[in-house]
């Protein structure tokens, strides 16, 4: 699972995602990809079950690219404790993902595949998503 | 060599960000016309119309014939803005094409004969390194698009930009190096099944394990 190497601060403010993704928005790599249109949190658990899905489908031919990094430490307080007392352990790590989003990129296979894929990826992600495809590309 | 797209643009009166968000709620996209030592020229276009051509493949080396209330303008559209989200058109630049000029443009790649490349028949995966190449050409003689033919390619041969067979009038902006636009890479299937396989076994007896604690702490 993805997770950062080291990190300044254990732990970090939940805040909330506003607006539309500044960049990221275009394919860069693949042919294909997967585009957020919804804002939430993609925990790292999710990242790799989407990439697990997509890979398996696509038989372990052609290229995944993953283009989020989840790099938000999000804390829990224990079961049955009160409240107070202080901010709760890092639990797991997140990505903030805006709408307008590549989160994926996928190369090397049909576009039938690719976009077979891409929904049972999306299926493993809290938020809607479209899939996209390099512009001017017949398929 | 693409020379007979036409296309129709209305003029519009204002700039600004507010003019082109008024354009956009009218049901059109914002466009501009410059370059050439000419004053740019505020119009605006279909979207419809837009979008079929920016279907089609290569629309930013598409020579365009560019109907402006009658007036007629031989442009080269040079860059779109999208939408982040919707990836709609918002606004739309081209650029005039005078005589006697040459011009930067890309070109898009594209690949064949995939069913006769040995590479890929052994289970290789095709990897193209660039989807374009930026060259420099007449604008009367931009190339369509750059075919490449994987025949006879076997596991770990690239095809580079000197085997693109490019005209001579049309060269390469990158010139320090042949550089690669396609490679056939050595399948992944063999050699990480076996690991991937552990990575998932002991993954999810990880998750067992959490999963089993967690049931015992919401007791």
């Amino acid at each position: 699972m993805l997770a950062p190497k080291r990190m300044k601060y254990r732990k970090a403010f939940k805040g909330r995602i506003h607006g539309n993704a500044k960049g990221g928005t275009t394919l860069n790599f693949g042919a294909f990809g997967l585009k957020a249109t919804s804002p939430n949190r993609i925990t790292s658990r999710q990242i790799e079950a989407a990439r697990r899905a997509m890979t398996r489908h696509m038989k372990r031919a052609g290229r995944v690219w993953i283009r989020i990094f989840p790099d938000v430490p999000v804390s829990k307080k224990p079961a049955e404790v009160r409240q107070g007392k202080g901010k709760g352990t890092p639990e797991f790590w997140a990505a903030r993902v805006k709408p307008g989003r590549i989160m994926f990129e996928i190369d090397g296979v049909s576009y039938e595949v690719a976009k077979e894929a891409m929904e049972l990826a999306a299926a493993k992600l809290p938020i809607e998503t479209r899939f996209v495809t390099r512009l001017g590309e017949e398929h | 060599m693409s020379g007979n797209t036409t296309m129709t643009a209305e003029p519009r009166d204002r700039a600004g960000k507010g003019a082109a968000r008024a354009t956009r709620r009218s049901g059109r996209v914002p466009a501009v016309i410059y370059g050439d030592h000419k004053d740019p020229i505020l119009v605006s276009v279909e979207p419809v119309e837009l979008m079929r051509h920016l279907h089609k493949p290569g629309f930013f080396s598409m020579l365009m014939d560019l109907n402006v209330a009658g007036d007629h303008h031989r442009v080269l559209p040079r860059d779109v803005q999208f939408h982040p989200v919707t990836d709609a058109p918002l606004h739309v630049d081209f650029m005039r094409i005078g005589k006697g000029t040459r011009i930067t443009v890309m070109i898009p790649i594209q690949v064949e004969d995939e069913d006769k490349c040995k590479g890929i028949k052994r289970g290789g995966v095709l990897n193209q390194v660039r989807h374009e190449v930026e060259v420099r050409c007449d604008p009367e003689n931009i190339p369509d698009m750059i075919v490449l033919s994987l025949e006879g390619l076997d596991i770990g041969d690239a095809l580079r930009i000197s085997d693109a067979g490019l005209p001579d009038d049309v060269k390469p902006t990158i010139t320090d190096r042949d550089f690669v636009l396609v490679t056939i890479a050595a399948p992944t299937v063999v050699k990480d099944e076996a690991a991937e396989a552990q990575a998932e076994a002991e993954a999810e007896a990880e998750e067992g394990e959490e999963g089993e604690d967690e049931e015992g702490g919401e007791e």
